[in-house]
């Protein structure tokens, strides 16, 4: 039922009003046949899927999910010093303490800072990072730390669960996507005005004035990267220089900056697309909708994700956490909690959400992300840094 | 060969310039050598900045540099650096002015809500400011309806506003120490003598203050020079926002590059100020402390001098605890996390790890304060000089430095207290210096001889003369000291222990994820906090009075 639904979307834009995309969402399916333990956190080993779940108006009726449960795995025991980059750390330490709370014997040790920071403090400590584990918001900061050798091999089990394009190399896997969205004012703009193509922006006379963009955020640079990579330098030149030609409005962040869109202060942005769920979870009349362009760097979907870092003397148990974030009770936390897309199929986003397979995403490999030093020498050029 | 003699030689005769200065019994060979070696640890960690800048090729080392774009950077630094320095004297001088010589009605109470400016981190002094002022900020929504607009914040005279409101408490308090170690009777007699307050102000005044302003001109200009969330907030491009930016993006080499030009612009202040410090005279008499009594009377300008402080208390801590106070009240995103629950703990671990910074702080600086005091050498100005370098530097350049000292040669230093408090200790050095230096030089080499000539040795004279003395200057410093380490963030989330957290590091949390109403109650603790060590400052200066 809930695929009817979501057919119903159409396939780049869709409404944020969670209640009407889940409509037809049978209420208590949410229990997973045979999965057992849904009931209760039972003495004997299994464990509640609603100590992962979140609440509030996005996240009613959730479909059934299936994959890998976090009973199917070893238990976790003994001390992780997790390095935990970016905005969900916050939210992530709740999932590290639910992990707690079923393994007693299980500590883990979250040390937060920026993604790019803490991948930057990795390559620096070298063979003595204290890290075990490296938990990052970008592949682009994975991949960096893959490319100093600071990243182990991860088993196969552990990564076949996720489609390929969310873990290019073996040696990290991507946790939880966030898909680049244009989040606009539905009092100023219609989805139509919303052109296809992000090249199509600049020309758009309803834009004009009216984009707001967060140049500093690391999202935002892997997007222009991603640009580059599929039109070229010159093309992204021009296209950036068209976009402050047609007085685009700067802001620190990508949360402020759908927050001035459902303001009104601009009509519509260059965003992640949870920072309007999480506006529209705090104020359920913003006037905010979500666009999504097409097969390009408008469209790019990055990943949080994992890698066990090289080096570890704790490489067993390192490696069986990076299991467990790809368990159906994780990945149920992260579409509920942190509103952003699961890795394993059988786990639905929320929200009313195309799922990721009606994304359509550009092909490139994430790891070229990491390659951000061109991009900002772009950026500088242009003026746009 | 000959060149390196020279060289030897010339470093010697430093050496023996600060041991044999003026005032013989200040610098001993044995202070000396401290202060030096003290100068050369806190620097030391900074020459990562150079092999880091190395790795960069020569040719793109000089493309980077003369690109429009770094040399745009470079002018809106500069002049960000000069436009705060200006407000910030603009504003300091005349405040403390009225709050010291005038008779300004409750002096006691604007000396404190005054100085308290300082305790409220300027980057959420710039969040405040854009949510109270910014298009559509509450203020704009509050007057929307009777008709009338709010200019943008944004852009630099935002900066220059937002940083020259919230640092001038710099120059504020290093001039009131001028004024009330002045002797006030001079002013008087200057009067009596036909002057007028503005000429006698000017003539007998302001040459005795101005080496207090000059050091808090200094303090403020290096802040505005390594403050990266209020040019980022304001939507302005600095140093050490690209500096910043490139460090997100894995261009250490990039950043490195750009880190060692923002000190040589550094190197290019110091020098200017030095120029400027040779000018202005010998510094500080060797007076006692004068009186806080008013020598001067406002007449009718009470009220306009009422109204200026009035309006910069209000801009700068009702507008920001009005808007935290506001964010605390409402109503924050649709779903609460026990992750980003504010505890206790925080503030007490900001607490403690600022004491530790500040006492640590405080002795490294006496040597150096002690040899420059003391001194006229070229070796003690350097000293005094090179304090300021770990200070100018963005806290997130120094803070990746001892990452890779850190890790890889102290590894059982790596990720301790005892590290972090050594990176408070080289990027707040200089504000210890400061008023310790100052409080030094008040000390009259007179009393310490008649101490010695009493039987006193050099030890038992420092004790029971100069350290009573400079108490004043050194829990002046100790509390500077204090303040910045609570609020400073970037040095404090990369070398932070795993698993302790602090107001900042828990702000930056909930704010990097997002959460803007979960950072009111720590930002509110925050300056709570500081201004009780603020007020204990202020209560060490106003004993006299």
């Amino acid at each position: 039922m809930e695929d009817d639904t979501s057919r119903s979307l159409r396939r780049r834009r869709f409404l944020a009003t969670g209640a009407a995309a889940t409509v037809g969402a049978l209420a208590g399916c949410n229990g997973l046949p045979g999965g057992g333990g849904d009931g209760g956190d039972g003495g004997d080993g299994t464990v509640s899927l609603s100590s992962f779940r979140g609440s509030g108006p996005l996240i009613e009726n959730r479909a059934s999910l299936s994959g890998t449960r976090i009973a199917d795995l070893p238990d976790l025991s003994g001390e992780l010093t997790i390095y935990l980059g970016g905005g969900e750390g916050g939210l992530y330490r709740d999932l590290l303490a639910t992990f707690s709370q079923i393994y007693p014997d299980f500590t883990a040790r979250p040390r937060e800072g920026g993604t790019a920071q803490l991948a930057n403090t990795i390559i620096e400590e070298g063979e003595n990072t204290p890290a075990d584990v490296f938990w990052a918001v970008d592949a682009g900061s994975l991949g960096a730390v893959d490319e100093a050798d600071m990243a182990a091999d991860l088993s196969s089990d552990v990564v076949e669960s996720v489609p390929e394009e969310f873990h290019p190399t073996d040696r990290w896997v991507g946790t939880a996507g966030r898909a680049r969205s244009v989040p606009y004012n539905t009092n100023a703009l219609s989805a139509d005005d919303i052109p296809d193509t992000v090249m199509d922006f600049p020309e758009t006379e309803a834009l004009t004035e009216a984009m707001g963009w967060a140049p500093t955020y690391g999202a935002f640079q892997a997007f222009v990267t991603a640009m580059r990579l599929i039109e070229g330098e010159s093309a992204t030149r021009e296209w950036l220089q068209a976009m402050l030609d047609s007085g685009v409005t700067e802001y620190p962040d990508e949360f402020l900056t759908s927050n001035a869109v459902a303001d009104g202060e601009i009509g519509a942005g260059f965003a992640n697309h949870y920072y309007a769920l999480r506006v529209r979870s705090a104020r359920s009349d913003a006037p905010l909708d979500l666009a999504f362009t097409s097969g390009d760097a408008g469209a790019l979907i990055n990943i949080a994700g994992a890698a066990v870092v090289q080096g570890t003397e704790q490489s067993d148990l390192a490696e069986n956490f990076v299991r467990h974030l790809l368990t159906v009770e994780a990945q149920e936390f992260f579409a509920t909690r942190t509103f952003a897309y699961p890795m394993i199929p059988g786990v639905p986003p929320v929200g009313g959400l195309p799922t990721i397979d009606e994304l359509n995403p550009p092909s490139i490999d994430l790891q070229e992300l990491a390659n951000v030093e061109p991009t900002l020498q772009l950026m500088r050029d242009v003026g746009v840094l | 060969m000959s060149r390196e003699d020279t060289g030897v030689r010339r470093a010697v005769d430093w050496l023996r310039d600060a041991a044999v200065s003026p005032t013989r019994e200040g610098s001993n060979p044995l202070v000396a050598g401290v202060a030096v070696l003290v100068a050369v640890t806190v620097i030391s960690p900074l020459l990562w900045l150079f092999l880091r800048a190395a790795a960069v090729g020569p040719r793109e080392a000089l493309s980077i540099l003369v690109t429009p774009s770094t040399v745009d950077v470079f002018v809106n630094s500069v002049a960000l650096v000069a436009s705060v320095t200006g407000l910030s004297v603009a504003l300091g001088v005349p405040l403390a002015v009225l709050t010291v010589l005038s008779d300004l009605p409750f002096r006691r109470f604007w000396t404190v809500a005054l100085s308290l400016p300082l305790v409220v981190p300027s980057y959420l002094g710039a969040f405040a400011f854009v949510s109270a002022f910014g298009p559509r900020g509450e203020l704009a929504e509050l007057l929307s309806p009777l008709g009338v607009t709010v200019p943008t914040v944004y852009g630099f005279e935002g900066a220059t506003l937002v940083l020259g409101l919230f640092v001038y408490p710099y120059v504020f308090l290093t001039t009131r120490a001028s004024l009330l170690s002045f002797d006030t009777e001079q002013l008087e007699a200057a009067q009596t003598l036909n002057h007028g307050f503005r000429s006698a102000f000017r003539r007998v005044v302001l040459p005795q203050i101005a080496p207090g302003m000059t050091a808090g001109a200094l303090l403020v200009a290096f802040y505005a020079l390594s403050d990266f969330g209020t040019p980022a907030i304001m939507h302005f491009d600095t140093f050490t926002r690209v500096i910043y930016v490139q460090y997100n993006n894995f261009g250490r080499g990039t950043a490195s590059l750009l880190s060692i030009q923002l000190l040589a612009v550094t190197a290019l202040v110091l020098f200017l100020e030095s120029r400027l410090g040779d000018a202005g005279g010998d510094g500080y008499g060797g007076g006692v402390v004068g009186t806080d009594s008013p020598v001067a009377s406002l007449g009718w300008a009470k009220v306009p001098a009422l109204a200026f402080c009035a309006l910069v208390a209000a801009l700068t801590l009702v507008v920001p605890v009005a808007i935290f106070g506001m964010w605390l009240l409402r109503t924050g995103p649709g779903y609460a996390s026990a992750g980003i629950g504010f505890q206790w703990d925080f503030a007490i671990n900001s607490v403690y790890v600022s004491v530790l910074a500040a006492a640590g702080t405080v002795l490294a600086a006496l040597p150096i304060a002690y040899v420059s005091a003391r001194s006229d050498s070229r070796l003690a100005r350097l000293l005094e000089r090179s304090t300021y370098v770990g200070y100018a530097v963005p806290g997130i350049v120094l803070a990746l430095a001892l990452v890779f000292l850190g890790a890889n040669y102290l590894p059982w230093l790596y990720q301790t207290l005892p590290l972090l408090v050594f990176a408070y200790v080289v990027r707040f050095l200089p504000q210890a210096v400061g008023s310790t230096r100052s409080s030094v030089m008040q000390v009259d080499a007179k009393l310490l001889g008649a101490a010695r000539t009493l039987g006193e040795t050099p030890r038992g004279a420092f004790r029971r003369v100069t350290l009573p003395l400079i108490a004043p200057g050194l829990v002046a410093g100790a509390a500077l000291v204090f303040l910045t380490t609570m609020k400073e963030l970037p040095a404090t989330l990369i070398l932070h222990p795993t698993g302790f957290t602090t107001l900042v590091t828990y702000i930056w949390r909930v704010q990097e994820a997002g959460y803007y109403g979960r950072a009111a109650l720590p930002a509110l603790v925050l300056v709570a906090v500081s201004a009780l060590s603020m007020i204990l400052l202020l209560r060490q200066e106003g004993d006299d009075g």
